[in-house]
C-alpha cells in the first residue's frame, strides 16, 4: 500500500514495509479495535444519561426538598412574656433580656470543639469535661437545637466569649428573657412561677401553637393567664449560604416577635407586704407555729388585696435555681410551695358562729330578743358539753353570745338545728359557699374544705367498730355549732363567707387578675366585672344582729378581739370573729376574719395561725396590721391580744 | 521545512490562516469552542459570588485561559508529529524532568503540589505531560510494532508510561495519574496488541487496588493518603460518609437532583450559588450545569461531549498514518476518560479522583491542554481526510 499513497519523506520507521516473517504473527484487526472503542464510549455515556435521569427526573423532588432544607434557615425571635403588676401598676413580675452562652452541637464536633467546650469548662469553674458532656445529652435529644451552656451569663463572661470568637467556633450568645421579681418573693403562692414545659405535655402545648421549648406558666397566675402573659417568638425563614450566613434576598417571610400583654392584678402591693411581713412576724413570734396564712379582699367585688402564705418561697429558685434547691422545696416538710390561703383545710372554729347564728336566724330556731342561759358548760343527751375555759356568759342574746364567743350559747343553736327537719347548718354554710372551692381565678391549689352531713357520716364512719357513727347524732350538730367537729374551711372560704356579711348579702367570686392591659396601661380586657355572684338570701334583720355581734366582739366590752381593735378610731372601725381551732396534734390553731370600716366595708381580712394559740392574740392583730396598711392607720393603733376566745 | 498537500508556505497572515482553518473538521472545532465557551459562561454564572472583591476574577482568568489555548490550538494544527518524533526521548526527558521537578518543590513545601510558578503563571506540567505521553507512546509503538515480540511492546510501553504517571500518583495527583493510564490502555488497545495483555493488565490493577485500598492498609502500610482513600470509596455509600469528601458528594448528588427537569436557572441554583456546592467551578462544574439547567441542558451537554468524541473516533479512523491513529487514540481516550469519570463522580457513581472536566473546568493548564488536544487531532483529521487512510 505504501506504493499507492505519496510518501513523505520523513516517512517514520513504523511505516516501513513490514518484514515478511512477522507478518503471520500480527494480524492486523484495527477496525473491530476502533469500533469496539466507539462502542465503549457509547455505552458510558449512555449510563451517565440514565444516572442523570433518575436523579433529575426520578429523583428531582426528594432532592429538591433537600436543597431548600439546605437553603432555607428559620430563625426564632423570642418574645418577651408580659408583665404582671399589682393594681396600681407596680411591677411584680417582669421580663429582662439576658445573654445566654449557647453550643451549636453540629459546629463542635471533632476536636476543635472539644478543646473549645474544654478550654469554656475551665473558665466557667467546671471540670474540664462538664460542657462536652452537657452538649453530648441534649444533643442526642435534639441534634439540630443550640444548648444552652449558661443563662444570663454576666458582663465578663460576655467579654471572655467576644474575645475569644476564633478559638470558639459553634459557641455563641443568644438573646433570651428572663423573669425578674422587682418586689423581690413577695406574693409568690399568687405569682407562682415558669418553666420549660414539661414533656408529658409537650403534644398539648403544640396543639395550642407552641413550639415546644418555651418558657411557659407552671403555676400560680403566671399559668392562670399563660394566654395572655405568653409572648409568640417571631420567625424569620432566612436564606443562608454553605457557612450559615444569610445571603442574598435575605428575609424571605416574617412574623414579628409578639410581647405577652401586661397582667395587671387586683394585690396590693402595699397590703401584701404588710400581710406578708404580719403573717412571718406572727410565726417567727410564736415560738409553736408551723405556717400563717391570710387573704385580704374587698367584700364588695370579691377583689383580692392580697394573698399570703407563710413559710414561702423565692419564685427565681424555678428559674435559675440549682435541682437541689428546686428539690429541697418540693421535699420540705414545712411545705412551703403549699399556698395555705387557699388550699389549707382548718377547722372553722368560732369563727363559724356567725353563720350558725345566721342559720338559727333565717331559720327560725332563735327569735330576735330571746335571751338564753349561757353557763360554763352544758349537759346535753348525757354528755357535758364545756363552753371554753368554762366561762359563764349568764343570759344573753344572739350579739351578745357572739361578742363573747358563748359555747354554750351556740351548743343550744346546734341543739335546735338537730331537732328541726332539714339541715339548717349545713344549708346554710353552703349558701356562705364552705365545702367547694370558692372559684379563685388560679388554675389550681384551691381546696374545697368539708361541710360535714350524712352523707360524709356514712361514706367515713367504720360501720364494724361504731356502727353508730354512721347516722348524724345530735353531738354532730352541737360541735358543727361552734366549727368544730368536722367542719374544714380555707381561709379564702372564710373571706368570702364573711364577705356576705359585710356588703349586705352577696357571695362573690374572689379575683386575683384586675385586667389585661397593654404598654400604655390602657385596659385590654377586663378580668373582674364579669364575674359571678349570687345572693346570699338573708334578711335584713338576721344581717343587723349578727353585724352587731360582730362588732361587738371587735369593740365591746366583753368582746373577744376588743384588746385588738377597740381603739381605733370610727372610721376604721372593724367587725370581726375570733377562732380557736382545736388541734388534736398540738396547740390550737388561731383564727381572725374581721373587716373594715364598719359602715362602709373596704377590706374583709381572714387568717389563720397554725398553731397560734387564740385567735386574739395571734391571728387578730395580723388581720389589725393588714387593714390599717390599706385604710391608713399605722399598726401600734392596733392592741396585741386578749386571754379570753 | 516539510510541505504537506493543504499546507502552504509563506504567503500572507491572512492567507496563511485561511489555508490553517481549510479542511477542518468543524464539528469537532466547533463543539471544542461551543463548551468552551459555555463553559467560561457557567465559571462566570457559578462564582460571581465567590469572591466578594472581584466577582469576576475566575470568570477574567478563564476567559484568557481559553484564548490562550485557541492560540495554541492554531499552533498544534501546523504541529509535524513525524518531524516531531526524532525528538521522542528529549520530550520525555523533558516531561519527567517538569514531573520531577514539582514532586520535589511539593515534597519541601506541604500537602499537594501541582504546580511550577513561572512569574505570574502556574504551570501544571502534568496536564500537558498528557498530550507528550500520548505521543512519546505513539511513537515508541509504531517504531517497534512490526519487530518487537507483543509481549515485550506490552511491558515496556507500560514502563515507559509508569515512570511519568507514577511521579503525577506521588505529587499526589491521582486522577492525572490514571488519565495516563487510560491513554497508555487506549494507544495498546488500537494497536492491535492482543487481548490477554489486557485481561493480565486488569487482573493486576484489580490486585493492585485490593492492595493498596484494603489489604495493606489492614497491615499497616498505606499508600495513599487517607484524603484519597476517602474519596475513592465515597461514592460507594456518600450516606456513610462523613468526611469532606463524602459532603462534596452528597451536595454535588443534591444540586443536581434538585434541578430536576429543566433546571433552576442561574439566580435559582442555591447549592451553587449560596455555596453547598464546593469546586463548583472546577471539579463539580458539571453540578452547576445540571442544577441551573437540568436534565435537559445537562443532557444537552452530554449530547455535545458525544459529537466530540465521535468525531475524534471518526477522525482516528480516517488516520492517514499509524502514527496519526494512535496518537489519536491517546488523545480521544485521555477526552473521553475524563468527561465520562469526572460527570460520573459528579452524579455519584464514580470515585472522586480530582479529574476536571474538559472544555469546561476551571484552569489554565488543563483548558490549554485540552485545546491543544483538539488541535492536533484537528490536523490529523485534516490529514486523513486530505491522503486518505495509509493503514487499515
Amino acid at each position: 500500500m505504501s506504493t499507492l499513497t505519496p510518501r513523505p519523506p520523513d516517512l517514520p520507521p513504523g511505516d516501513e514495509p513490514r518484514p515478511p516473517r512477522r507478518r503471520d504473527r500480527r494480524p492486523p484487526r484495527p477496525v473491530l479495535r476502533m469500533a469496539s472503542f466507539t462502542v465503549a464510549v457509547l455505552l458510558l455515556l449512555g449510563v451517565l444519561v440514565a444516572r442523570l435521569w433518575f436523579l433529575q427526573v426520578i429523583g428531582g423532588g426528594d432532592y429538591q426538598e433537600r436543597a431548600e432544607a439546605n437553603r432555607l434557615r428559620t430563625v426564632i425571635t423570642e418574645a418577651p412574656r408580659g408583665a404582671i403588676t399589682d393594681r396600681n401598676g407596680a411591677p411584680l413580675v417582669t421580663s429582662r433580656e439576658v445573654l445566654n452562652l449557647v453550643a451549636e452541637p453540629r459546629q463542635l464536633a471533632g476536636p476543635e470543639g472539644d478543646a473549645a467546650l474544654r478550654r469554656l469548662s475551665v473558665a466557667l469553674g467546671h471540670p474540664p469535661g462538664y460542657f462536652a458532656a452537657k452538649v453530648k445529652k441534649a444533643a442526642e435529644a435534639r441534634p439540630f437545637e443550640a444548648v444552652v451552656l449558661d443563662e444570663d451569663t454576666t458582663p465578663e463572661l460576655q467579654a471572655y466569649v467576644e474575645e475569644r470568637r476564633a478559638q470558639l467556633p459553634g459557641i455563641s450568645l443568644q438573646a433570651a428573657y428572663v423573669r425578674d421579681y422587682p418586689a423581690g418573693a413577695t406574693a409568690a403562692h399568687v405569682l407562682g412561677y415558669t418553666g420549660p414545659i414539661p414533656a408529658e405535655k409537650i403534644d398539648d402545648y403544640r396543639n395550642r401553637g407552641y413550639l415546644g421549648n418555651e418558657t411557659v406558666g407552671r403555676a400560680g397566675m403566671e399559668a392562670e393567664y399563660e394566654q395572655y402573659l405568653r409572648g409568640i417568638a417571631g420567625r424569620e425563614q432566612v436564606e443562608v449560604d454553605a457557612r450559615g450566613e444569610v445571603v442574598g434576598r435575605g428575609i424571605l417571610s416574617q412574623t414579628p416577635p409578639r410581647p405577652g400583654q401586661t397582667l395587671r392584678l387586683s394585690i396590693d402591693l402595699k397590703v401584701q407586704k404588710a400581710l406578708e411581713v404580719a403573717l412571718r412576724d406572727e410565726v417567727r413570734g410564736s415560738g409553736t407555729s408551723t405556717g400563717a396564712a391570710g387573704v385580704a379582699i374587698d367584700p364588695k367585688t370579691g377583689a383580692v388585696l392580697a394573698l399570703a402564705s407563710y413559710p414561702t418561697f423565692d419564685p427565681k429558685v424555678f428559674q435559675s435555681g440549682s435541682a437541689r434547691d428546686v428539690r429541697r422545696l418540693l421535699t420540705s416538710p414545712s411545705r412551703p410551695l403549699l399556698d395555705r390561703a387557699i388550699g389549707g383545710e382548718y377547722p372553722a372554729a368560732s369563727t363559724f358562729k356567725a353563720i350558725t347564728a345566721t342559720a338559727a336566724l333565717e331559720s327560725g330556731l332563735y327569735k330576735p330578743g330571746e335571751i338564753i342561759d349561757a353557763p360554763g358548760s352544758v349537759v346535753l343527751y348525757k354528755t357535758r358539753f364545756k363552753g371554753f375555759n368554762n366561762l359563764d356568759h349568764g343570759k344573753i342574746g344572739i350579739s351578745e353570745a357572739l361578742e363573747v364567743s358563748s359555747d354554750t350559747f351556740f351548743y343550744e343553736m346546734g341543739d335546735r338545728s338537730y331537732r328541726v327537719r332539714g339541715w339548717p347548718l349545713q344549708d346554710w354554710s353552703r349558701k356562705f359557699g364552705l365545702g367547694r372551692p370558692t372559684g379563685l381565678d388560679t388554675s389550681e391549689g384551691e381546696s374545697s374544705g368539708l361541710v360535714p352531713d350524712l352523707a360524709y357520716k356514712r361514706r367515713t364512719c367504720d360501720r364494724k367498730v361504731d356502727p353508730i357513727n354512721c347516722s348524724w347524732r345530735p353531738g354532730d350538730s352541737i360541735n358543727m355549732s361552734i366549727g368544730q367537729g368536722n367542719v374544714l374551711v380555707t381561709p379564702i372560704q372564710m373571706a368570702v363567707a364573711y364577705a356576705a356579711i359585710a356588703n349586705g348579702g352577696t357571695v362573690v367570686t374572689p379575683t386575683l387578675g384586675r385586667a389585661v392591659v397593654d404598654a400604655d396601661g390602657r385596659v385590654l380586657r377586663d378580668l373582674i366585672s364579669a364575674r359571678a355572684s349570687r345572693p346570699l338570701g338573708i334578711s335584713k334583720d338576721t344581717l343587723q344582729l349578727v353585724r352587731t355581734g360582730l362588732r361587738r366582739a371587735a369593740n365591746g366590752n366583753g368582746g373577744t378581739a376588743t384588746p385588738v381593735f377597740g381603739a381605733l378610731p370610727e372610721q376604721f372601725r372593724v367587725e370581726g370573729k375570733t377562732g380557736t381551732a382545736e388541734n388534736p396534734t398540738g396547740v390550737d390553731h388561731a383564727w381572725y376574719v374581721g373587716y373594715a370600716p364598719a359602715d362602709d366595708p373596704k377590706i374583709l381580712v381572714a387568717v389563720v395561725v397554725e398553731r397560734g394559740g387564740q385567735g386574739a392574740n395571734s391571728a387578730a392583730p395580723v388581720v389589725c396590721r393588714t387593714i390599717g396598711s390599706y385604710l391608713g392607720f399605722a399598726e401600734d393603733r392596733c392592741g396585741s391580744g386578749a386571754k379570753v376566745n | 521545512m516539510a510541505t504537506f498537500p493543504g499546507e502552504v508556505q509563506g504567503g500572507s497572515t491572512r492567507e496563511r490562516a485561511q489555508s490553517a482553518l481549510a479542511g477542518l473538521d468543524w464539528w469537532l472545532l466547533g463543539s471544542a469552542i461551543a463548551v468552551s465557551g459555555f463553559g467560561v459562561y457557567v465559571v462566570r454564572i457559578a462564582t460571581e459570588g465567590d469572591i466578594a472583591s472581584d466577582p469576576g476574577y475566575f470568570f477574567t482568568r478563564q476567559v484568557a485561559y481559553t484564548l490562550i489555548g485557541l492560540v495554541a490550538l492554531f499552533f498544534a494544527l501546523r504541529l509535524d508529529l513525524e518531524r516531531l518524533s526524532r525528538y521522542v526521548w528529549t520530550l520525555y526527558a523533558i516531561l519527567i524532568a517538569a514531573v520531577g521537578i514539582v514532586l520535589v518543590l511539593g515534597s519541601s513545601a506541604r500537602g499537594s503540589t501541582r504546580w511550577i510558578e513561572l512569574g505570574p503563571l502556574r504551570l501544571q506540567p502534568s496536564e500537558l505531560g498528557k498530550v507528550v505521553i500520548a505521543f512519546v507512546l505513539a511513537v515508541i509503538v509504531v517504531e517497534r510494532l512490526r519487530t518487537m515480540e507483543p509481549a515485550r511492546l506490552s511491558l515496556m510501553v507500560g514502563a515507559i508510561a509508569a515512570v511519568p504517571a507514577a511521579i503525577v500518583f506521588l505529587q499526589p495527583d491521582l486522577g492525572t495519574a490514571l488519565v495516563y493510564a487510560a491513554i497508555t490502555v487506549a494507544i495498546l488497545w488500537v494497536a492491535g496488541q492482543p487481548i490477554t495483555h489486557f485481561i493480565v493488565a486488569g487482573a493486576v490493577v484489580v490486585t493492585l487496588v485490593a492492595l493498596v485500598l484494603y489489604v495493606l492498609p489492614a497491615a499497616g502500610v498505606n499508600v495513599l493518603q487517607p484524603y484519597q482513600v476517602d474519596r475513592l470509596t465515597a461514592f460507594v455509600d456518600s450516606g456513610a460518609d462523613r468526611s469532606e469528601t463524602g459532603y462534596q458528594l452528597e451536595q454535588s448528588k443534591v444540586a443536581i437532583g434538585s434541578g430536576g427537569a429543566f433546571g433552576k436557572g442561574p439566580s435559582g441554583a442555591t447549592q451553587t450559588i449560596n455555596d453547598f456546592l464546593p469546586e463548583h467551578h472546577t471539579d463539580f462544574i458539571f453540578a452547576v450545569v445540571a442544577e441551573m439547567f437540568g436534565f435537559l441542558g445537562a443532557g444537552l451537554l452530554i449530547a455535545i461531549y458525544f459529537v466530540i468524541i465521535w468525531r475524534c473516533l471518526v477522525i482516528m479512523r480516517s488516520a492517514h498514518t499509524q502514527l496519526d491513529r494512535l496518537m489519536a487514540a491517546g488523545l480521544t481516550a485521555m477526552l473521553a476518560f475524563e468527561v465520562f469519570v469526572n460527570i460520573g463522580m459528579n452524579v455519584g457513581i464514580m470515585p472522586i479522583t480530582g479529574i476536571p472536566l474538559p472544555f469546561m473546568s476551571y484552569g489554565g493548564s488543563h483548558t490549554l491542554t485540552n485545546l491543544v488536544a483538539v488541535g492536533v487531532l484537528l490536523r490529523i483529521g485534516r490529514r486523513g481526510r486530505e491522503l486518505g487512510p495509509r493503514t487499515k
